[in-house]
C-alpha cells in the first residue's frame, strides 16, 4: 500500500501531517543566490531595520515553494499539482519557527482531484499565509 | 473619488506587456540549486529514475522555480539603494511603498530540464480600492509559460499592494 494519500480512501477533514521551517542568514543568502534575487532587505539587516522590517525578511517565494513542497511531501511523485494561491498577509523573518498545516476541504472524485485549505502560521499562532490548492491524486 | 494614487498613463497600460517574451532552456544545475536553496529534496528533482517512475519524461523542477528560471541577467551597476534592479518595466503609482500581496498559480503541463520555457508578463490588472488604513492600490501581473511545443505550461498571477 502506498503512504501517500489515493482517491479511493481521501475524505473531506483530512489533514497533511505539519512541516516546521526555519531559515537562517545562511540560508535566506543562499535562497537569494538561487532565485538571482538582489533585494537587501533579505541579508542587510541594517537596511532591513530602515525600511522599517524588525529583521531580515524571508523572500515570499520562498515561502510560496516551502507552501508546494508541504503539498507535494504529502501527495507524493505520483500526484500532480494543479493548482496554488496564497496571500501574504504579514511578514515573517529570520530564525523565526514556522509551521504549515493544512486538511482536505473537497474532495472531486470525477476529476480525481482534492482541493486543500492551508496556512502558514508564526510560532505564537498568527497566520502568515492562507494559501489554498487543488491535487489530482494517484488512482489507485 | 477620492485622489487617484493611479496616474492616467499607468491604468492606461492594463493589458500592456510588462516583460518577455523571454526564452530560457531550464537547467538542471540551476534547478537544483534552487531545490537545494528552498530545502525541498524530492527525488524527481534530483533522480531521473525517479522522476521517469513518477511519470515525467525526465527530471522535472520545483513548480515555482519556472519564474526564476527566467530572470535575465544584469550588471550591477544597475542596482538600486535597495538592492533591486532598476526595473524600466515598473508601473507609475503615487505611493510610497510596493508590496507582495501573494500569487495565483495554475500548473497545466509538466516542465523538465531542458525544456524551452518562453514566458510573457502583462499588466492584468490595476485597481484603486479603500482599505482600513486608507486608499490602496492592487496591481496584478500575469506571466503566460509556454514550452517548445507551444503549449501554456502554467500561468500565474502576482498581486502587489502598493500604498
Amino acid at each position: 500500500m502506498s503512504k501517500y494519500p489515493d482517491m479511493s480512501t481521501i475524505k473531506v477533514g483530512d489533514e497533511l501531517p505539519v512541516m516546521h521551517k526555519r531559515a537562517e542568514e545562511a540560508e535566506l543568502f543562499l535562497y537569494s543566490a538561487a532565485s538571482f534575487n538582489p533585494h537587501r532587505i533579505h541579508y542587510d539587516r541594517a537596511y532591513a531595520n530602515y525600511e522599517g522590517h524588525q529583521d531580515i525578511v524571508v523572500h515570499g517565494p520562498l515561502q510560496g515553494s516551502w507552501l508546494t513542497q508541504f503539498i507535494t511531501d504529502w501527495a507524493g511523485p505520483h500526484a500532480r499539482l494543479l493548482s496554488v494561491e496564497w496571500q501574504n498577509r504579514a511578514s515573517a523573518f529570520v530564525s523565526e519557527e514556522l509551521s504549515f498545516s493544512g486538511s482536505v476541504i473537497s474532495v472531486d472524485q470525477v476529476n480525481g482531484s482534492v482541493q486543500l485549505e492551508i496556512y502558514e502560521r508564526k510560532e505564537d499562532g498568527s497566520v502568515l499565509m492562507p494559501a489554498k490548492a487543488t491535487v489530482k491524486l494517484e488512482q489507485s | 473619488m477620492s485622489s487617484s494614487l493611479i496616474p492616467p498613463e499607468s491604468l492606461a497600460r492594463v493589458g500592456e506587456i510588462l516583460a518577455g517574451p523571454v526564452t530560457v532552456r531550464i537547467d538542471r544545475r540551476e534547478s537544483q540549486r534552487y531545490a537545494y536553496a528552498v530545502g525541498d529534496l524530492n527525488p524527481i528533482y534530483f533522480d531521473d529514475e525517479s522522476a521517469k517512475a513518477a511519470g515525467y519524461r525526465t527530471l522535472t523542477i520545483p513548480p515555482l522555480f519556472i519564474t526564476h528560471a527566467l530572470v535575465a541577467p544584469e550588471p550591477a551597476s544597475k542596482l538600486r539603494t535597495d538592492g533591486l534592479y532598476e526595473d524600466s518595466t515598473s508601473v507609475v503609482l503615487k505611493v510610497a511603498r510596493m508590496m507582495f500581496g501573494g500569487e495565483e498559480w495554475d500548473f497545466l503541463e509538466p516542465v523538465c530540464v531542458g525544456d524551452e520555457i518562453t514566458g510573457t508578463t502583462r499588466l492584468l490588472d490595476l485597481d484603486q480600492k479603500e482599505g482600513k488604513k486608507g486608499p490602496f492600490v492592487r496591481l496584478v501581473r500575469e506571466t503566460t509559460f509556454t514550452n517548445q511545443d507551444e503549449q501554456v505550461v502554467a500561468r500565474s498571477r502576482q498581486i502587489g499592494i502598493a500604498r
